[in-house]
């Protein structure tokens, strides 16, 4: 019963010629799509709040009735997108910093009137290094205490970076 | 090694036809020696009945390859191919007591193999055998051994399937004929189906919209009932499971039982593990290390429970059952870091047990009930499949003011404080199937509707509720040319409604324009509503001349853009996205070229499964480089757009026979993805598996009586780096990982025990999985697992 013959047999040629074409015309396909294919963008922007003007730092201390200027490098490899700023209250203690350093916090507590500040900047067009330079007013009333202030940045291509650092209002 | 020598069997069987005709005999039996009598014997065309002796003569017979089909009364369909040649023209059935199942097969790689090439597109067929053996967390993860099989995962419990790189909504999950309907848009959540109560396992790889629908572009996934022997009295069987990694005890629990006519089936499932552990006792979220007590993820742990009770008559032109099924599910999700969002954690609290669960966690629950009616007419059957479904998933959290939200949770609100999300779905389909034969034509046409019923509840929002209706009317054609050569052919319209309902925020947000400042509740969905239609298509070849075989399919799939594409309107925190819908959406279609070439010799077999896949508007949600203040609460906009895109890629799978009780098999797999147009143009899409190979060496020793189905088997996997991201991704290096299974079945006494053991992650690698959900924060795999499952099986008379 066994078909000794049948083992190794080589394909015949009808069946040999089908199975080339067929992976020649995979083959074409593949590699006709391979063609042209541009350089893609895969880094992220980064933003920087270590340069000497670039405020806030982790565990800053900002005034209540007084203003400050946000500021940080702001960089990427092609473009850079757009910037949103997110300042809101930690007195929960919900969530850590992005950063390394920790801040010592006060003890946690209720809120009354917790400073929020959402705000987004438009970055110019075309720019792969921008240093952002904005104003930004904390009432008088506020709960003072331990706030997270949370930069979001964009790039062009749709790339993100967070950075959360904590800061204190006093 | 039963298996192995039917399969070679078969293999040996092939020979070069000649135009020459012989009288086949076939002996019809059902043990040994004990005939049957008035079976019906085809060879193709020509058919006739066994004798007293259990022989039936087909007179005349053109040598060739045939499918040969035996069915007698109160014994399953018999069906294999078979190569009739003058050395071969005696053939022996045997035939198994009739199952209860409506569509009976024999488990054997020599069936599968049949069924395989009689199909155009490319499936891969698994049993429960397959998942005692490779035991994963969830029944996905299970079959991540496939190739082009791979999941998204988040946890040890939960996964989704992704097939040849589409996941998601693209991917139909099929349970007893009804479609799955569960919250498939989320990456956080995993599929409610009890791996142990699953028969056996189709994976079709590659659009099958034709016969199950929209969102079968991708492929699907068919679990079939267990089937039940008729006739047995009362049985059943006892699962126990242990796992070292997240120290999970599991069992699952059979009692079945059936006479001639009637049978039930039931199971309860239930598993416990704590949290689980990973090869590093720090992650880094963002910059900030997270220390991890005695290398746990904190508040990983779950509890699983499933409850399965099936019953049913089978008369002799009638079949019918019904299935009742629940699926609960309770697990945590990482304390430290919730998606992209870094929480802070009370660790003495999380660290007094890896085993409790405290925020932040899911609870899902499946209900399900299935009725399954076959009616056997003259030349033909009906069948008949009815379903109701509801899932409802709720996810806790700890009130965090997000955005505009107050930073106290009014004591007005109705809706409870630590609930941010809950989706409950209420669904009712039927299906309905005639099968007849016109000449040398098998056809099948058929017609699915379903409705759903969609509420949703949470203080956070992002997509309204929705009611939803489909129906589709598809014929299918499967043409035997010869006896090596059969078409296919499909076509399908369908026609889809959603109405989705108005939400207004319950909070007021800052509105700024211009100079003037006001507050007020969003609104984040309109009452609005869309119909979409879509005609597909589907032309397959299956040439078998003998020990070589193609196939070769193309065909149109769509989809229709889903809720969330349509209709999301709110903050993703677990991303940082705003996701916005788009309610202009067109129904997503796809072309696609498959094809398969096999080779089987006595010793090794080759299978080789390219694909070409073109969409000209794959829905994409994009990441923009904008960030929106009002709805999105300063948070990056993520806008569900369209864009051509094309992938192809192949899977290939090598088997060789190194000595007769030593196997080895080599499985790889590619996927190359690109947007062809907008905003990512040259960019690939989202949740790419990486190209990955597995080598497998299987020793299969005969030891003696008591200890059968004895084997060792090592699956060593290198996976390469994939750095072919999009946004928010991250390149995912490679890695190296080995798993270890072995077992045996014990028999002592008349008693059996089924031993199976597991290593996986034998060297304790430290790796990124590229779709995992925990991949964004770089929460490595898990670290290795020992799981051990002892199956007992039972007679009660």
């Amino acid at each position: 019963m066994p078909n000794r013959q049948s083992i190794g047999h080589p394909l015949n040629t009808k069946n040999m010629r089908k199975l080339v074409i067929t992976l020649t015309v995979i083959a074409a396909i593949i590699a006709g799509c391979k063609k042209d294919k541009e350089e893609i963008d895969t880094i992220y922007p980064t933003i920087n709040v270590e340069g000497a003007s670039a405020f806030p730092k982790q565990c800053s201390i900002v005034k209540r009735g007084e203003k400050f200027v946000f500021r940080a490098d702001l960089a990427d490899n092609l473009e850079l997108g757009s910037v949103s700023v997110d300042i809101h209250h930690n007195f929960d203690q919900h969530s850590h910093s992005t950063e390394v350093l920790a801040c010592t916090l006060d003890p946690k507590k209720t809120p009354v009137n917790p400073l929020l500040v959402i705000k987004d900047f438009p970055v110019p067009a075309g720019l792969k290094t921008y240093q952002i330079s904005q104003e930004i007013e904390v009432p008088a009333n506020v709960d003072a205490g331990d706030y997270h202030f949370l930069i979001r940045l964009t790039d062009k291509s749709g790339w993100q970076t967070i950075k959360g650092l904590s800061i204190k209002v006093q | 090694m039963k298996k192995w020598y039917a399969f070679f069997f078969s293999c040996l069987l092939a020979k070069i036809v000649l135009a020459q005709n012989t009288d086949v005999s076939v002996y019809v039996s059902k043990t040994q020696q004990s005939a049957v009598e008035a079976a019906k014997v085809s060879l193709n065309t020509s058919s006739t009945f066994t004798d007293a002796s259990g022989t039936a003569i087909l007179k005349n017979i053109p040598l060739g390859s045939y499918t040969l089909i035996v069915y007698a009364e109160g014994y399953a369909a018999y069906e294999r191919r078979v190569q009739i040649t003058a050395g071969n023209k005696h053939i022996h059935v045997k035939l198994k007591p009739e199952v209860t199942e409506l569509k009976t097969v024999e488990i054997n790689s020599n069936t599968q193999l049949l069924r395989k090439n009689s199909e155009a597109r490319n499936i891969e067929i698994v049993d429960q055998q397959f998942v005692q053996r490779h035991l994963g967390g969830s029944l996905m993860t299970t079959l991540d051994r496939l190739p082009g099989i791979s999941n998204i995962g988040i946890g040890s419990g939960q996964s989704k399937p992704l097939i040849r790189g589409l996941g998601f909504n693209r991917v139909v999950v099929v349970d007893k004929g009804i479609k799955h309907e569960g919250q498939q848009w989320g990456a956080d959540h995993g599929l409610e189906i009890d791996q142990f109560a699953t028969g056996e396992i189709e994976v079709i790889k590659g659009p099958s919209s034709f016969i199950y629908g929209s969102d079968a572009i991708g492929g699907a996934i068919n679990l079939k009932p267990v089937t039940i022997p008729i006739a047995q009295g009362i049985g059943g069987s006892i699962n126990l499971i242990g796992k070292s990694n997240n120290n999970h005890y599991g069992t699952s629990i059979n009692l079945f039982g059936s006479n001639r006519n009637w049978f039930f089936d039931s199971r309860i499932t239930y598993q416990n593990y704590a949290d689980y552990t990973v090869p590093t006792d720090t992650v880094n979220v963002y910059n900030f290390p997270v220390r991890l007590h005695r290398n746990r993820l904190r508040n990983t742990a779950g509890r699983e429970t499933g409850l399965h009770f099936n019953s049913g008559y089978v008369g002799k032109h009638f079949k019918t059952s019904l299935h009742l099924s629940n699926s609960y599910a309770k697990t945590g999700f990482f304390a430290n870091a919730h998606g992209l969002e870094p929480r802070k954690v009370n660790e003495e609290e999380h660290d007094r047990s890896d085993r409790d669960l405290l925020l932040p966690y899911q609870r899902v629950n499946h209900f399900k009930a299935i009725s399954r009616t076959e009616i056997k007419h003259e030349t033909s059957k009906t069948e008949i499949e009815l379903g109701f479904q509801r899932n409802f998933r709720q996810e806790y959290n700890r009130y965090t003011n997000h955005g505009f939200m107050p930073a106290i949770y009014p004591s007005t609100m109705t809706i409870p404080i630590n609930l941010e999300r809950a989706y409950d779905k209420f669904v009712y389909s039927g299906n309905i199937r005639h099968n007849f034969t016109l000449t040398r034509h098998q056809l099948q046409i058929g017609a699915n509707a379903d409705y759903q019923d969609n509420s949703v509840d949470g203080w956070s929002f992002l997509i309204p509720g929705f009611k939803q209706f489909n129906t589709g009317l598809f014929v299918y054609d499967k043409l035997m040319l010869n006896n090596s050569l059969i078409l296919h052919g499909a076509l399908r319209y369908d026609y889809g409604y959603a109405q989705f309902e108005k939400y207004d925020d319950w909070f007021l947000s800052q509105i700024v324009d211009g100079n003037s400042t006001i507050y007020k509740k969003l609104n984040r969905a309109k009452k609005f509503g869309r119909d979409f239609n879509s005609f597909v298509w589907s032309a397959g070849v299956n040439y078998n001349p003998g020990k070589f075989n193609l196939k070769a399919n193309l065909g149109k799939s769509f989809r229709m853009p889903i809720a969330k594409e349509l209709a999301a309107n709110g903050v993703n925190y677990h991303y940082f996205s705003y996701e916005k819908g788009n309610q202009n959406l067109n129904p997503e279609v796809a072309y696609q070229a498959d094809f398969g070439f096999g080779w089987t010799e006595k010793k090794w077999s080759v299978e080789f499964s390219p694909f070409y896949n073109y969409f000209p508007n794959y829905i994409y949600l994009n990441p923009t480089p904008y960030h929106d203040r009002a709805y999105g609460a300063g948070n990056q906009i993520f806008e569900y757009q369209q864009s051509s895109v094309m992938r192809y890629g192949a899977e290939l799978k090598v088997n060789y026979q190194l000595l007769p009780t030593l196997n080895s098999e080599f499985l790889g797999e590619y996927l190359y993805s690109e947007q062809l147009s907008g905003d990512k143009k040259g960019f690939t899409i989202p949740f790419s598996p990486a190209p990955s190979a597995l080598l497998n060496l299987t020793w299969s020793p005969k030891i003696n009586s008591k200890l059968s189905n004895s084997y060792l088997s090592i699956d060593y996997r290198i996976t390469a780096a994939q750095n072919d991201i999009v946004p928010p991704e991250k390149e995912t290096p490679g890695y190296q990982l080995v798993n270890v299974q072995l077992g045996t079945k014990l028999s002592l006494n008349k008693q059996v025990f089924d031993l199976n053991l597991q290593v996986q992650n034998l060297f304790d690698a430290k790796y990124l999985n590229h779709t995992s959900f925990y991949r964004l924060i770089g929460l490595p795999e898990a670290s290795r697992n020992i799981i051990l499952s002892l199956k007992v099986p039972f007679k009660i008379n």
